[in-house]
């Protein structure tokens, strides 16, 4: 889908400001890996594009991308070398250097030349750390008489740190959006109402999963229910309730296979714990190195045991994670708070079926590509899973349409979105000229 | 009445902390730690402003002047010294052309305009043999005669400036420490000879010339000289800050007129205008005998050390100075200590005067508390300017000889998968 859009590539200059980014040091979340793929997009597109980041210290300060039309700009190096655990390391320092320095970049060094040249400043600001940088900006902006001449997007990912933003001044001088109608729901609360523009994937995903590694991962599982989960070990995921409707599967007499791979986060014990009084047998399964066939090896070998739940304590690459989306009867993505729900819809692009929660996952439609629990109750799981499981038309049907609901979210048509709510913006802030008239006679 | 004046100029620019403070990295470097602590944007500001609207004037009307029979004293802060380096290194010159002048003579002042010498005696003195050697390098002239913070004096500060082998110091006039003398002559506590300022006269002009509800307002240079010739006494020694000149009363209240025009008004009078030490030298054996109290007394306010810790927000910073100091001094790490004594920077004290305060002397203190800090609020001025002693004091903690390596809590955390990190 191609929008047509005022916002060229000739007349736009997008910056982004984020807290997380490309580099590995600089991935915690999803939202380093939104912000790469994002400003890729937009860089492919031919849109000069800047990526300010808290970036890897041992890496260069600034790097050129794509023929140079993407410019990291690693922030708070000088921090992060005393912090090497991470993006989130040091996280009040990094703040306070980025709120402090990032505007003043941004304002002269960036947007300055790119308005004197004529272009229209595109600005993103991510999440709350970037909340108060961003009025910055805007400050600046004003300051030097250049506010008129650009748009100032703010992003709401998830919850976090919201108690720690001037919401009245944000809202004032930016524009509030967020990735799904739940999470503009939630941000009513805050007396602001954002614009919705969904996360993304890229194309890529939507590439069918390779069918031989779909019948090896089946032939692996044998012929158990085959149920995977992936996240870190946090009540909001719903994990017991995941494992509770395993167990009840089995007690029903279904033969389970339930794959999971969790973080490092304290919950786990409790959860496995659970599973073990509910009558799962569980095993930890570590891997011998990160390849596709490390994990397969893995797998194959935990898969000869008796056990109902396997632990994978290693790292999935993607071939290995979109192959167990593909081959898996239920991914059990049924978290209770979810802003958007990537894993939701990165299952659906590898044609599986995702169990999804009622929250932020606007791309789930229930029974048509996905299954939408509305409830914490494990029986919603149970029922979901034995009615795919009686009637294989009906889940093969979910999962081609779950690859066509995904690929409505390739960045190329967030980005698409993206320039229209831009332009909306842009036409009733006055940074861009109004729509003109119709021409006479047209429309009767 | 007095025939020979001393008018005595201090320069001097405060190393501004920076507000709201900034958290300094776990086991960051001296110069991290630096950046941390000071606004040196902020700085920069006040400075170019300062320097356009002060110091280039004044040192273009002085240059001209000392030509026309005007002898001064002019002392520098280093923290000043180091401003001017950075950001208008021919302001510098011109204040070196100026002191190379005879009829200037260089004073010293305590390097970082800190109040080392209530904390630290024998530091203090250290420090001002420092600064004699640096300003000797810096200017091609020795120092003889000093200032210290504030005009800060005492009994014990007296001592320090023999032993660091200073002829003479400059005080303030107050009638608690002179008790039934005059300020217009000079005296002498053990081996050193003291000026005293005329503090009534020398505020005629530092505090109240652009005051329009002052009697004596509007003041020109002829009726001044009259008061200056007027006086009974030996000598009139005038104290004021540099900045009087264009910063603190601006150039369209006259005041460079008024200076200009001042020194012919003096000398129509039959006075006339000498160094600190130009008196010394006609004066060898003068000077009364001054008993000092072990108080300090000082050129702010009232004249007492109340005016910086008098309230309950500068008592508390007082505490945090000597905590920095102490702990610093604990790390035996040079650069760390160095930090500390800018910390001690006796305007980190002024500027919160006003703190549960009102009247003229907390108006003088708004005043030097920096525009951009009042949005935090009069209670997020203390209790971040607290937090960034207190973050220096965290900071040292990893300098300490007692103390083990910093943990080595540096690995990246595995993500879950490819794209999936939580």
């Amino acid at each position: 889908m191609d929008y047509p859009t005022a916002l060229t590539p000739e007349n736009t200059l997008f910056i982004l400001l984020a807290f997380e980014g490309p580099d590995r040091y600089s991935l915690a979340g999803g939202l380093g890996t939104r912000v790469t793929e994002l400003s890729e997009t937009l860089a492919r597109r031919g849109y000069p594009t800047h990526l300010i980041f808290v970036g890897d210290p041992q890496l260069p300060g600034t790097e050129e991308r794509l023929d140079g039309r993407l410019h990291y700009h690693r922030w708070c190096q000088w921090i992060s070398q005393y912090y090497p655990g991470g993006v989130y390391q040091g996280e009040e320092e990094k703040l306070y250097d980025f709120t402090e320095s990032v505007p003043g970049f941004v304002a002269e060094h960036l947007a300055a030349p790119a308005i004197a040249a004529g272009r229209t400043v595109v600005v993103l600001g991510e999440e709350w750390h970037t909340a108060e940088a961003m009025c910055r900006v805007s400050d600046a902006l004003h300051n030097a008489g250049r506010r008129g001449r650009a748009i100032l997007f703010w992003n709401a990912n998830n919850l976090m740190g919201f108690h720690r933003i001037n919401w009245g001044r944000l809202a004032f001088t930016t524009t509030i959006t967020t990735v799904s109608r739940y999470m503009k729901h939630r941000l009513w609360a805050y007396g602001v109402n954002p614009l919705v523009i969904p996360n993304g994937i890229p194309a890529r995903l939507l590439e069918p999963v390779d069918p031989a590694l779909v019948q090896r991962l089946r032939q692996i599982i044998g012929p158990a229910l085959f149920l995977f989960k992936i996240g870190r070990w946090d009540p909001d995921k719903r994990w017991n309730m995941a494992v509770a409707a395993a167990a009840q599967l089995k007690a029903l007499g279904y033969p389970v296979r339930f794959l999971v791979r969790g973080g490092v986060e304290p919950h786990e014990g409790e959860v496995l714990h659970n599973a073990q009084q509910w009558g799962l047998r569980v095993q930890t399964v570590p891997a011998s190195g990160r390849t596709l066939s490390d994990c397969l090896a893995a797998l194959e070998g935990a898969a000869r045991s008796e056990a109902d739940l396997l632990n994978l304590k290693f790292f999935l690459p993607e071939s290995f994670l979109r192959g167990l989306y593909a081959a898996s009867d239920a991914v059990l993505a049924n978290s209770g708070h979810e802003p958007f729900g990537l894993v939701g819809l990165e299952v659906m692009a590898a044609g599986g079926i995702a169990f999804t929660g009622a929250t932020g996952e606007d791309y789930a439609v229930p029974f048509e590509n996905a299954v939408v629990l509305d409830t914490d109750d494990p029986a919603e799981i149970v029922a979901g899973v034995l009615t795919l499981r009686s009637a294989p038309a009906l889940a093969a049907r979910l999962r081609q349409n779950a690859r066509q609901s995904a690929a409505r979210f390739t960045w190329e048509n967030v980005v698409g979105l993206l320039c229209q709510k831009l332009e909306f913006v842009g036409r009733r802030s006055g940074v861009l000229p109004p729509l003109t008239a119709a021409p006479a006679g047209h429309g009767g | 009445m007095a025939r020979e004046i001393v008018i005595y100029l201090v320069v001097h620019q405060p190393r501004r902390l920076k507000l709201p403070a900034q958290p300094i990295p776990r086991g960051a470097r001296p110069p991290d730690i630096e950046r941390c602590l000071f606004d040196e944007r902020l700085n920069e500001r006040y400075f170019r402003k300062v320097s356009q609207r002060c110091y280039w004037p004044t040192v273009r009307l002085l240059t001209e002047l000392v030509g026309q029979g005007l002898h001064l004293a002019i002392g520098f802060s280093v923290s000043f010294l180091r401003q001017a380096e950075r950001w208008d290194p021919a302001l510098l010159q011109a204040f070196q052309g100026l002191v190379r002048q005879p009829q200037v003579e260089l004073v010293g002042v305590e390097p970082y305009h800190s109040f080392l010498p209530l904390v630290d005696l024998g530091a203090f003195s250290d420090r001002m043999v420092w600064m004699r050697q640096h300003l000797a390098a810096l200017f091609g002239r020795s120092v003889r005669v000093t200032d210290t913070t504030e005009m800060c004096m005492s009994d014990p500060i007296a001592h320090a400036l023999s032993v660091a082998g200073f002829q003479a110091g400059l005080m303030d006039g107050r009638e608690w420490v002179l008790g039934w003398r005059q300020p217009t002559y000079l005296y002498r506590h053990g081996r050193l000879r003291l000026f005293t300022r005329h503090y009534q006269l020398s505020d005629d002009v530092g505090y109240r010339f652009s005051d329009r509800r002052w009697p004596g307002w509007p003041l020109d240079a002829d009726r001044y000289a009259d008061w200056l010739t007027w006086a009974a006494g030996e000598v009139v020694v005038l104290g004021w800050d540099f900045e009087t000149f264009g910063e603190h009363h601006a150039a369209e209240t006259g005041i460079f007129e008024f200076l200009r025009y001042l020194v012919r008004a003096v000398q129509a009078r039959g006075g006339r205008f000498v160094t600190p030490s130009a008196y010394l030298d006609t004066h060898p054996e003068g000077g009364y005998d001054l008993p000092l109290p072990a108080f300090a007394s000082t050129w702010a306010g009232s004249g007492g050390m109340e005016f910086f810790l008098g309230n309950a927000a500068q008592q508390a910073l007082f505490q945090l100075m000597l905590a920095v100091y102490h702990k610093a001094r604990l790390t035996g790490d040079p650069a760390l200590l160095d930090l500390a004594l800018w910390l001690l920077q006796s305007d980190n004290l002024h500027l919160i005067q006003w703190f549960g305060r009102s009247g003229p002397e907390a108006e003088v203190s708004a005043y030097f508390t920096p525009r951009e800090w009042w949005e935090l609020g009069p209670n997020g001025i203390i209790s971040e300017q607290q937090r960034v002693y207190q973050n220096f004091l965290g900071a040292l903690e990893y300098y300490l000889p007692d103390q083990p390596p910093i943990p080595p809590d540096g690995s990246l955390p595995e993500p879950l998968a490819e794209r999936v990190f939580g």
